[in-house]
């Protein structure tokens, strides 16, 4: 098992250079069966990371550009009368896929944006009065430009608490542009990445998440980071008992695919940012720092 | 500008306002029944201008309107009082004050002061009651006044059940410092003697007795003596609680000249004077032998000076004195309660060999130039039957048994008082038998005094002491016999000699309290309640208010041994100082949370031990990323750092009982201190 989730990390790696955490990152978000958010310039990876998880994991994968002027109806499908049969067919939306790359998801109005993230919560759609089950696992990676940019609309806090993690990619390391420079083209690389586990074996992965054990110890970390975030004057609001739990899934995710049967403080701390940075934003400052500054202040051992 | 913006910051908020005003009220609505009720008045006006000053519909008053109300006032109290340095006047004027200030309460600085006005204000109240009800009113105006201090805080505090809350909370907490206090600070003597209304109308026996005196005091169940015993108790027949002698008669009324004042001049009887207080030179020698008893009496206010006891008594108590009369007197009008211990030998057992001065016997043989002359010959006709005084009133007594009722209710009599009740009326009450007996033994020749006081009392058993109410008020006589001296006689006795042995209540049953409003007195179980009322506010004066110097040495003698510096700074730092320690422990108790698992309380050894070694832990700082921090920054101890660290994971996060013991082992050999230092030692 360890095994396949190195390699997949690995064959990522091969196309995203220098990004292992945020490639982990992606994965345990995905293992913790949560979705994701990826913030960042154009141009920085994004879409190929979500593309190489997609063919790493054998998933189906659709992709969806987001813009101003698009309906729920584009994401979700559409019922359409046809002659032949003589009655209505349902055709399926992009949404019907295993992962699901939503570029630019604050492009769009907030009607398609909340019709997505409807679909993200419930993993079904309802349309003309029949619900239908989206396929599973489902899996969302969404990308956003940073917020201030004109013609877009952000999302509220209420909708960004849908994604489990908000993680950004950032500029590549000087060796890894080198390598990039000198390298095959990354698209070339990735028609090349074969599948290296199925839907049943991803699956079984997910469950084991769920086993990771949290000893009291790490729960007594847990609270008093919670606790902290409710207390601290600096945040606006604290982080929500949904929040919290989040913070522990996707903690131990990061324990799996760091082979440990147990949670350690080192993965609340490495899932911390992605995870309660965009549930805490908090006046004018950005959330991610607040954590750092949270996780300084917050002592491991004792309170 | 700035100076109106910082007027408007620090203006009083209509919470704080209300409830100073609540505080105002509690605190000077029990002084209306003291000071003028006008004032109470003023303070509704100050408050009403106050209130219209918050609406912003007056100005606030300038500096003649301020005038105006300042002079008014003082001439409102100068009118009522038109003297100045008495207690009254000046608590009033403290009242007034206060109420004139409420018209400038214009910031919180006015808002606390107002309300430590408040608390002295209701402190004086106890200066005119110190009974239970005001007791606990005191305490009610404290916990208001409290409040509405805390009601000036802001912010939600002025809420009536917060602010009392906390109130309450916090003066609950200073209880305990009450007590100590209590029973420690030193009970100075008043600094200043202020003199206290002397117009208050005295109550119970008077300094002249008249015909229905008496049965007026039969209608008071007041309580006016509580007597507790050290030793024996007095049979019933032997209590009689001597107060005034009455030796002047002029007709009508019997009178002590110079009784009110505290008999000032002491020209006359045994030269027993000696000055207030001085106990030493006591040049009276005290009979050694014979029953002796001693009690402590605590008497109501009577507003007069004179005190009451058996007779012979001798008081050590400070201010009081014997008279040449056989009785005690206070040094001033009793105003309020007041304690005070005697010893007493019953006169049987003494009094051979006294002799009655010539000025003495003058005064007990005085009688009025003319009137009743059908007693006077009875007596003389007595007399030249060759009687002694035993005899002769041996004589008078049975004719009382004989032809005498016993009434509340006598016939009024005319001008020749004894006359018409020795000889035509013979329905009376012990005044009147009691008058009319020393008058004809005077007119026998026989010394002889009438003696007011009371009579009898009820025991109260649960609380061991002796209930005198008002209408236990009695008056008898006593007469001088030669080689007696002055012996008790009681005409009453040989008429209804059931008020004597069981008190008014059985003697005139149908008669007794026949005008009070409620004839509760025959309900049992009224009766009942009133006397655990009445042991209650015993147990309270005896604890609480009589709690004087001398009690106060005893409890800390019983409590120290001896009463040294050294030893009340003992007594008292050493609580206090426990205290804090308790609440220091507390403190750190309650912060501290649950107490931490094995294993993290040993790898915090190892932190600290890492961090004497001059590389500490951050808080923040995960177990993992502190060990590799230390095997870049100090390799010598960086293996043992991952062992002992990888143990902690496993016991701490993985629930490893094995690693615990492991993680024990390594932290108990971990010194890096002696490492480093070996290691240097080595290079």
């Amino acid at each position: 098992m360890q095994k396949i989730i190195s390699a997949i990390v690995a064959d990522i790696g091969k196309v995203l250079l220098g990004k292992e955490h945020q490639v982990k990152l992606a994965l345990a978000c995905l293992l913790a069966r949560g979705h994701l958010l990826i913030e960042d310039l154009p141009g920085m990876g994004k879409t190929t990371l979500a593309h190489a998880l997609a063919q790493v994991l054998g998933l189906s994968y659709k992709r969806v550009q987001f813009t101003s002027d698009m309906l729920p109806a584009d994401i979700l499908g559409v019922s359409i009368f046809e002659r032949e049969s003589g009655q209505f067919r349902f055709h399926e939306g992009p949404v019907f896929s295993q992962l699901l790359l939503a570029d630019e998801i604050n492009r769009s109005s907030p009607k398609t944006q909340s019709a997505l993230l409807e679909a993200m919560e419930e993993r079904q759609v309802s349309i003309d009065g029949e619900t239908r089950p989206l396929p599973e696992p489902f899996f969302v990676i969404a990308t956003q430009n940073p917020l201030q940019q004109s013609g877009t609309f952000v999302l509220p806090e209420s909708q960004l608490d849908r994604f489990l993690m908000r993680i950004s990619l950032g500029y590549p390391t000087r060796d890894a542009e080198r390598a990039l420079f000198q390298g095959v083209d990354p698209r070339a690389q990735l028609a090349q990445i074969k599948p290296r586990i199925n839907t049943e074996g991803l699956r079984k992965l997910q469950s084991l998440v769920g086993q990771v054990k949290a000893s009291d110890s790490l729960l007594d970390y847990l609270e008093r980071l919670v606790q902290h975030t409710r207390q601290s004057p600096e945040c606006g609001v604290g982080l929500s008992p949904r929040g919290a739990l989040a913070l522990l899934h996707a903690a131990r995710a990061w324990a799996l695919i760091h082979n440990r049967g147990h949670l350690l403080p080192e993965d609340l701390q490495a899932v911390l940012p992605s995870v309660a940075g965009h549930r805490l934003q908090s006046d004018g400052t950005d959330g991610t720092q607040l954590v750092e500054r949270m996780m300084h202040q917050v002592d491991i051992i004792a309170a | 500008m700035s100076a109106a913006t910082s007027q408007l910051q620090s203006l009083l908020p209509r919470e704080s306002l209300l409830w100073i005003f609540a505080a105002q009220l509690v605190v000077l609505l029990p002084h209306t029944m003291h000071l003028p009720i006008w004032l109470l008045g003023a303070w509704a006006v100050a408050v009403y201008w106050r209130l219209e000053v918050f609406r912003g519909r007056r100005e606030t008053p300038g500096r003649l309107a301020k005038l105006v109300a300042v002079s008014l006032v003082v001439a409102g109290l100068v009118l009522t009082y038109r003297r100045w340095f008495a207690l009254e006047p000046m608590v009033a004027l403290l009242a007034v004050s206060f109420t004139l200030k409420n018209i400038e309460l214009v910031s919180r600085r006015d808002a606390l002061l107002s309300l430590m006005l408040a608390y002295f204000l209701a402190a004086t109240l106890f200066v005119f009651e110190q009974t239970i009800p005001y007791a606990l009113y005191g305490i009610v105006c404290v916990v208001i006044i409290t409040a509405a201090l805390v009601a000036q805080q802001g912010r939600g505090s002025a809420r009536p059940g917060r602010a009392l809350g906390l109130s309450t909370k916090l003066l609950a907490q200073s209880v305990p410092v009450m007590l100590v206090l209590f029973v420690v600070i030193p009970r100075l003597g008043p600094l200043w003697a202020v003199p206290q209304n002397t117009k208050a109308a005295s109550t119970g026996i008077s300094d002249s007795m008249s015909p229905g005196d008496f049965s007026e005091l039969s209608k008071s169940d007041k309580p006016a003596l509580r007597i507790s015993f050290d030793g024996a108790l007095p049979p019933p027949e032997q209590r009689y609680w001597r107060g005034l002698v009455y030796t002047h008669f002029d007709g009508r009324r019997w009178s002590e000249p110079g009784a009110a004042d505290g008999y000032p001049r002491w020209g006359r009887g045994r030269s027993n004077r000696r000055p207030f207080g001085d106990t030493s030179g006591d040049d009276r020698a005290l009979p050694a032998v014979g029953p002796r008893y001693r009690y402590q009496i605590i008497q109501e206010a009577s507003h007069n000076p004179w005190l009451f006891a058996l007779a012979r008594p001798n008081s050590e108590t400070r201010g009081v004195r014997e008279t040449g009369d056989d009785t005690l007197v206070y040094r001033t009008p009793v105003g309020t309660r007041l304690a005070y211990d005697v010893r007493s030998w019953p006169r049987e057992s003494v009094g051979e060999g006294e002799v009655l001065s010539g000025s003495e016997q003058r005064r007990h043989l005085q009688l009025p130039a003319s009137g009743n002359p059908r007693a006077r010959a009875w007596a003389k006709a007595r007399f030249e039957e060759g009687m002694d005084g035993e005899a002769i009133s041996g004589a008078l007594l049975s004719l009382y048994n004989r032809n005498f009722t016993y009434t509340l209710k006598p016939p009024a009599l005319g001008a020749d008082t004894v006359d018409e009740f020795l000889f035509t009326t013979r329905q009376g009450f012990c005044e009147h038998f009691a008058s009319s007996y020393v008058f004809t033994m005077r007119a026998a020749g026989v010394p002889a005094r009438v003696v007011a006081g009371y009579q009898g009392g009820e025991w109260v058993d649960q609380q061991g002491y002796l209930l005198v109410r008002q209408y236990d008020a009695h008056a008898w006589a006593e007469i001088w016999l030669p080689g007696r001296g002055w012996v008790r006689v009681d005409p009453t006795a040989s008429v209804a000699p059931e008020r004597i042995r069981d008190g008014l209540q059985s003697a005139a049953a149908e008669e007794f309290m026949q005008d009070a409003f409620l004839p509760l007195h025959k309900i049992a179980f009224v009766t009942r309640l009133r006397l655990q009322w009445d042991m209650i506010n015993y147990r309270w004066y005896q604890t609480v208010v009589s709690f004087d110097n001398e009690r106060q040495e005893g409890i800390l003698r019983r409590l120290l041994g001896e009463i040294s510096p050294l030893r009340m700074a003992l007594f008292m730092g050493v609580p206090m100082v426990a205290a804090l320690l308790l609440l220091l422990l507390w403190l750190k108790l309650s912060g501290r949370g649950p107490s931490l698992p094995v294993a993290s309380r040993l790898y915090l050894r190892f932190c600290r031990r890492m961090a004497r070694a001059g590389l500490p832990r951050n808080p923040g700082e995960a177990p993992g990323d502190y060990a590799r921090r230390i095997e870049r920054e100090l390799p010598r101890l960086g293996p043992m750092a991952v062992r002992i660290t990888r143990a902690y994971e496993k016991a701490a996060y993985g629930s490893d009982m094995l690693a615990e013991k492991q993680l024990r082992r390594l932290v108990r050999g971990f010194w890096p201190l002696r490492h480093t230092r070996q290691a240097q030692a080595q290079t």
